[in-house]
C-alpha cells in the first residue's frame, strides 16, 4: 500500500506558508514583540513602533520604527492618544513598507497609553490596507491605573474593533493572577508578555499551519465574538505519560480561565490540540471528554487538531474564548469599597425637598464648636503658610456647593440668609487630607440621622439654621483674624456635598412595599412567594382576597 | 474499651439559643451530659440581625451548658438555616480507562468531583455535599463501587448550599465568644440523624422541623437524602398573626398561643370563649376560641403548603410518612392539619432515645442540637484514621494553643 503523506501534501497547497508580521506598538507592544524575539516561537517579521526613541533603543526587534520622529523628537507620547495618533500618522508610509507583503499581521499594543491607543487604530488601518489580514492583541489597563486610561483604552478599541479582522483582548487586571502575591512586579510584566506571546503564537499556528481537522480565522473570530468581550486564553504544552492530561491542566490553569470556571459561561469554545507524529485518536479523545466537564453542553465547540513535526513527543493544548465583560466582572469578587459607604446610602432618603435643606444645615452646627477649639489651639502653634495650597484646594472645592446651593429653591425666608453659610470660607487654609477623615464620617452619619428623621418639622429646621447663624459666624470672624488652617469647616462643606447631592443622582422610586403590615418581620427580608409577601397575616391577606 | 469524645452542639434558634453537650462513646452511643439554653434575642428567621444580643444570649448558653455538663466547651458544631439555604441534586459520570475493568478508588474520587463540580452562585458555599449513591453501568444504589467491575460510574450527590456571606456571619458571631466553629450543618440534617430511624429513612420519609422562625425539611428516599430546604415561615409568624389579629401585643400573643391555641376549629363551639389576661392576671378582654384557631390553622396550613410546594414530586414515595419536630410540632392539632395539607401519615416526634437527660430528648424542640452531636459522631467516624504519632502531635497542638490562651 502507498503510504499518503498528509502532511507533506497539506503543505503542497500553500507553498511557503503564510508570511506573517507582528507589529508591536508603544511600551507594552514592544515588551511583546521583544518576548517573541527572544523566544524564536513564530517565524514572523518582528516590528517593534513606538514613540520613544529610547525604548525603541533598548528593543530587540529587528525592524524599528520610530513613530513621529520630527513632531516627537524621539519623546514619548506622555499618555495623549492623539498625539500618539499623530505621530503614526506622520511616520505612515515608513509603516506601510514595513507591514506590506504580509499575510497576516498581528498587532499588539497596551491600550490606555498615548503610544498603544493612539498610534494602533492607525496602524491597523494601513496595515488593511496592504490587503493583509489584522489581528489585534491588546490588554486593557489595570484598573488602579484609574478612569482615564480606562476610557482612552475605551476609545482605542472601538476604532481597533472597525479595522482589525480579530481582536483578542487581555484584561490586565486579570493578569495580576498569574503570579505569587509575594512575587515581584517584574515577574508579574514578564509573565503577562509571555501569556501574550503565547496566544500570539497559538493564534498564528492555528490559523496558519495545515491540520487535519482545520481552525481558519473565521472560527477565531465566533470564538471572539462576544461584544466587548475579553478573551478567555489557555496554553498547555507537556510531553510523556498522560501529556493529554497534563496539557489540558495546564491550560486551564491560566488565570484568564480562572481554572475553568470562567468557561461554565461561554457560548463558543475554540479548541486546538496539536501534537507531533505520535498523536492518538485516544489521547484527543481524553483531552476533549475531559474538557467537556468544564463546558457546559450548549456550547459550541470549535475544534481543531493539527500535527506538528516540530512538537516532537509533545501536545500543546489552546483553548481560546470570550467572554463578555459583564459576566467577567459578575465573576469575580465583589468590590470591597461599597461596604463603607453603604449605611450613608441607605440612610439617604427619598428625595423629598425639605431633606436636603436640614442637611444643608445640620453639619455646619455641629461642626461649630470644634473649629473653635481648633482655632485656640493654633493660637499657640505658628501656621504654616502654604499659599499655592490654599489656591489649590480652593480651585477644587469651591465649585462643588455650588450647583448644592442652585438646587434649593427659595422657599422659605431664611434660607436665603444662611443658604451661603455652608461654602462660605473657601478663603481658608485647607488641611492635610488626613485631617479630613476622622472628621467627615461622623458629620456624614450625623446628616444621615437628621434626614432620616424627616418627621421633624419645618420649625425646627428653621431653629436649626438660627443657631448655625450665631454659632458658626464668630469662629468664622477670628478665623479671619487670625488666618488660621481650621479643617472641619472644609470637611463639613464636603460631606454636604456629598449627601446633599445623593437625592438627585439616585432615581430610584419607592416601591410600595411598605404598605402591608409585617409586624415583626418589618426589618428582615421578605419572604415573597408568587407575589405575595408571606410575612404579612395569612388572614390579612385572605381578607384582601375574598373583598376583590 | 469504648473511648469516648465529647461534642457540643450550638444551635442559634430564632426563639431560643441551645447548647447540647454529649457525649458519643465509640459504639455508637451518646449521652446527653448537659444542656444549655437561653431565648434568644436579634435572630429572625432563623438568621442573625443583631449581633451583640445573640453574643449575650450565646454566652448565657454557653454557661449554662458548661455548668450543667461539667465540661468545658471550645469547639462547637454550629447548626444554621436560613431562606438563603438551597439544595440540589448532582450526578457525576466517569467512564473508566479503556485497559480498565474494576473500580479503584481514584475512579470514585474523579466521579466525586465531577458530581460536585457544579455551578452554583458565585456568592454561595457548599455546606454539605452528600454521597446519595453510586451507580455502576446504570444499576443503581451501589453502596461500595470499590473493586466492582465496571465501565461506567456515576456518583450522586445531594448538594446544600448557601449564601457565603451570611454563613459567615453566623460562624464570626460565634467565634468573637470566642468559640470555635468545628463545623457548618445544615440544621435540618442534623435533626434528621436523630428523628429519623433508619428504618424510616429506607421506606422515605419527610422531615419537617418546623421552627420559630423557619419551617426545615429533609426528604429521605431509599436511605439517601433527596431534598432539604428551608421556608423562611414558622412559629413567629403564627405568632404574629396572633397578635395583629387580637390586637394584642408579641408577647401575650406568644403565651396565648402556647397556652390556648390550636389549630382546629371545626370541633369548637361557635361562641366559646377566650379571656385574655395580663401580666398581673387582670383580665383585658375576650376573644372567641375559634377565631384564634383560625387565625392559627390558617398560616400553620399556608407554612406547611409552602414545604408541600417544595417537595411535591417526591410525595409519593413516602412509605414512613411525615415526621414533625421542631418547637411547633407541639402545638395542638397541627399532626392533623399537616395530614390535611400532605395527606400521608403524620407523626410527631422528638430525637430518638439517647441516654442522658431524659425531658431533653423527647422535647422536640432540641432535635436539632442533639442531631448535631449525632452528625458529629457520624462525621467523625468518617475520617481517615490517624496514626497515633499524628494524633499526639494534634494532642500537643492543642495543649500549646490552651497554654497561649
Amino acid at each position: 500500500m502507498v503510504e499518503y503523506d498528509r502532511s507533506q501534501s497539506s503543505e503542497g497547497a500553500s507553498k511557503t506558508g503564510p508570511r506573517i508580521c507582528i507589529v508591536g506598538i508603544g511600551g507594552a507592544g514592544s515588551n511583546v514583540v521583544d518576548r517573541i524575539t527572544l523566544d524564536r516561537i513564530v517565524e514572523a517579521t518582528l516590528i517593534c513602533a513606538h514613540t520613544d526613541v529610547r525604548v525603541l533603543g533598548h528593543s530587540m526587534a529587528p525592524v524599528k520604527i520610530q513613530l513621529g520622529a520630527e513632531l516627537m523628537k524621539g519623546i514619548g507620547a506622555g499618555g495623549d492618544p492623539d498625539l500618539g495618533r499623530e505621530a503614526a500618522l506622520f511616520s505612515r508610509e515608513q509603516i506601510r513598507q514595513s507591514v506590506e507583503n504580509h499575510d497576516i499581521i498581528f498587532i499588539s499594543a497596551g491600550l490606555g497609553g498615548g503610544t498603544g491607543s493612539g498610534a494602533a487604530p492607525v496602524i491597523a488601518e494601513i496595515a488593511k490596507g496592504t490587503g493583509a489580514l489584522v489581528l489585534v492583541v491588546a490588554t486593557m489597563p489595570f484598573s488602579f491605573e484609574g478612569r482615564r486610561r480606562l476610557a482612552q483604552a475605551e476609545e482605542a478599541l472601538e476604532l481597533l474593533q472597525k479595522r482589525a479582522d480579530a481582536l483578542v483582548l487581555f484584561e490586565n487586571n486579570r493578569m495580576g493572577e498569574l503570579i505569587l502575591p509575594k512575587d515581584g512586579i517584574q515577574k508579574a510584566f514578564n509573565q503577562a508578555d509571555q501569556l501574550i506571546a503565547q496566544s500570539l503564537r497559538a493564534v498564528s499556528t492555528i490559523t496558519s499551519t495545515p491540520g487535519l481537522v482545520k481552525l481558519g480565522l473565521d472560527d477565531l473570530t465566533t470564538a471572539l465574538a462576544a461584544t466587548n468581550g475579553r478573551c478567555l486564553f489557555g496554553f498547555g504544552e507537556a510531553r510523556g505519560q498522560n501529556r493529554g492530561t497534563e496539557a489540558l491542566k495546564k491550560a486551564l490553569k491560566s488565570p484568564l480561565i480562572d481554572q475553568g470556571r470562567l468557561l461554565h459561561q461561554t457560548r463558543t469554545l475554540l479548541v486546538h490540540i496539536a501534537g507531533g507524529e505520535s498523536l492518538t485518536l485516544v489521547e484527543v479523545e481524553g483531552v476533549m471528554k475531559q474538557l467537556g466537564r468544564h463546558v457546559p453542553d450548549q456550547t459550541h465547540i470549535l475544534f481543531g487538531l493539527g500535527v506538528d513535526a516540530k512538537l516532537g513527543d509533545a501536545i500543546a493544548i489552546t483553548l481560546i474564548s470570550s467572554l463578555g465583560l459583564s459576566q467577567l466582572n459578575a465573576h469575580a469578587t465583589a468590590a470591597p469599597p461599597s461596604e463603607m459607604l453603604q449605611p450613608r446610602a441607605e440612610a439617604a432618603p427619598a428625595p423629598r425637598r425639605e431633606v436636603p435643606v436640614k442637611k444643608a444645615v445640620a453639619p455646619p452646627l455641629m461642626h461649630a464648636e470644634p473649629v473653635a477649639e481648633l482655632l485656640f489651639k493654633s493660637e499657640e502653634i505658628t501656621p504654616p503658610a502654604h499659599p499655592p495650597a490654599v489656591e489649590a484646594v480652593e480651585s477644587i472645592q469651591e465649585p462643588e456647593p455650588e450647583p448644592f446651593i442652585e438646587e434649593e429653591e427659595p422657599t422659605f425666608l431664611d434660607e436665603a440668609e444662611f443658604a451661603p453659610a455652608p461654602p462660605a470660607p473657601p478663603e481658608i487654609a485647607p488641611t492635610p487630607a488626613t485631617a479630613r477623615i476622622p472628621v467627615r464620617t461622623p458629620v456624614a452619619r450625623e446628616l444621615a440621622e437628621a434626614a432620616r428623621a424627616k418627621e421633624s418639622t419645618l420649625a425646627s429646621v428653621v431653629a436649626r439654621s438660627v443657631t448655625l447663624q450665631t454659632e458658626f459666624a464668630p469662629p468664622q470672624d477670628e478665623l479671619i483674624s487670625f488666618d488660621n488652617p481650621p479643617p472641619p469647616a472644609v470637611t463639613t462643606i464636603h460631606a454636604t456635598t456629598i449627601v446633599a447631592r445623593k437625592p438627585a443622582s439616585d432615581p430610584q422610586q419607592t416601591f410600595s412595599l411598605g404598605e402591608e403590615d409585617r409586624g415583626r418581620f418589618k426589618d428582615t427580608e421578605p419572604s415573597i412567594v408568587q407575589g405575595e409577601d408571606l410575612d404579612v397575616p395569612t388572614w390579612m391577606r385572605l381578607k384582601k382576597k375574598l373583598r376583590r | 474499651m469504648a473511648k469516648s469524645t465529647i461534642y457540643a452542639g450550638l444551635e442559634i434558634g430564632t426563639h431560643k439559643i441551645c447548647v447540647v453537650v454529649g457525649e458519643a462513646k465509640r459504639d455508637g452511643a451518646i449521652k446527653i451530659l448537659g444542656v444549655g439554653q437561653a431565648p434568644s434575642r436579634g435572630v429572625r428567621k432563623g438568621e442573625i440581625v443583631d449581633f451583640e444580643k445573640v453574643q449575650t444570649c450565646v454566652n448565657d448558653a454557653l454557661v449554662r451548658a458548661e455548668d450543667r455538663s461539667d465540661v468545658m466547651i471550645r469547639n462547637v458544631f454550629l447548626g444554621v438555616t436560613g431562606a438563603h439555604i438551597e439544595s440540589l441534586n448532582n450526578r457525576g459520570r466517569h467512564r473508566l480507562p479503556d485497559d480498565q475493568t474494576e473500580i479503584t478508588e481514584d475512579d470514585v474520587e474523579e466521579a466525586k468531583e465531577i458530581a460536585r463540580s457544579v455551578s452554583i452562585p458565585q456568592s454561595n458555599v457548599f455546606l454539605h455535599s452528600v454521597t446519595r449513591q453510586y451507580i455502576v453501568d446504570g444499576v443503581e444504589a451501589v453502596r461500595q463501587p470499590i473493586g466492582r467491575e465496571g465501565r461506567v460510574l456515576e456518583a450522586d450527590y445531594h448538594i446544600i448550599h448557601g449564601i457565603r456571606g451570611r454563613v459567615q456571619n453566623a460562624i464570626r458571631c460565634v467565634r468573637e465568644i470566642p468559640l470555635e466553629v468545628e463545623d457548618v450543618v445544615f440544621n435540618p440534617v442534623a435533626a434528621a440523624q436523630v428523628v429519623l430511624t433508619r428504618e424510616a429513612k429506607m421506606q422515605g420519609a419527610l422531615m419537617i422541623d418546623f421552627g420559630a422562625g423557619t419551617c426545615d425539611y429533609v426528604l429521605y428516599e431509599d436511605g439517601m437524602i433527596t431534598a432539604s430546604g428551608c421556608v423562611p415561615l414558622g412559629g413567629d409568624h403564627i405568632t404574629n398573626d396572633v397578635a395583629m389579629a387580637l390586637q394584642i401585643p408579641n408577647g401575650r400573643a406568644e403565651r396565648l398561643k402556647v397556652e390556648e391555641g390550636s389549630v382546629l376549629y371545626d370541633e369548637v363551639p361557635e361562641g366559646e370563649m377566650l379571656s385574655i389576661e395580663d401580666d398581673t392576671g387582670l383580665v383585658l378582654g375576650e376573644v372567641e376560641r375559634a377565631f384564634l384557631n383560625e387565625v392559627m390553622n390558617l398560616r400553620t396550613k399556608e407554612i406547611l403548603i409552602q414545604v408541600r410546594v417544595r417537595v411535591e414530586e417526591h410525595l409519593g414515595r413516602l412509605g414512613a410518612g411525615i415526621y414533625l419536630t421542631g418547637g411547633v410540632s407541639l402545638m395542638k392539632g397541627v399532626d392533623a392539619v399537616a395530614r390535611e395539607v400532605f395527606g400521608i401519615k403524620v407523626t410527631r416526634a422528638g430525637s430518638a432515645p439517647v441516654s442522658g437527660i431524659t425531658a431533653t430528648f423527647e422535647n422536640p424542640q432540641y432535635s436539632a442540637p442533639i442531631g448535631l452531636i449525632r452528625y458529629a459522631q457520624i462525621l467523625d467516624s468518617e475520617k481517615p484514621f490517624l496514626s497515633p504519632l499524628k494524633r499526639l502531635g494534634r494532642r500537643m497542638q492543642e495543649l500549646l494553643s490552651s497554654v497561649t490562651l
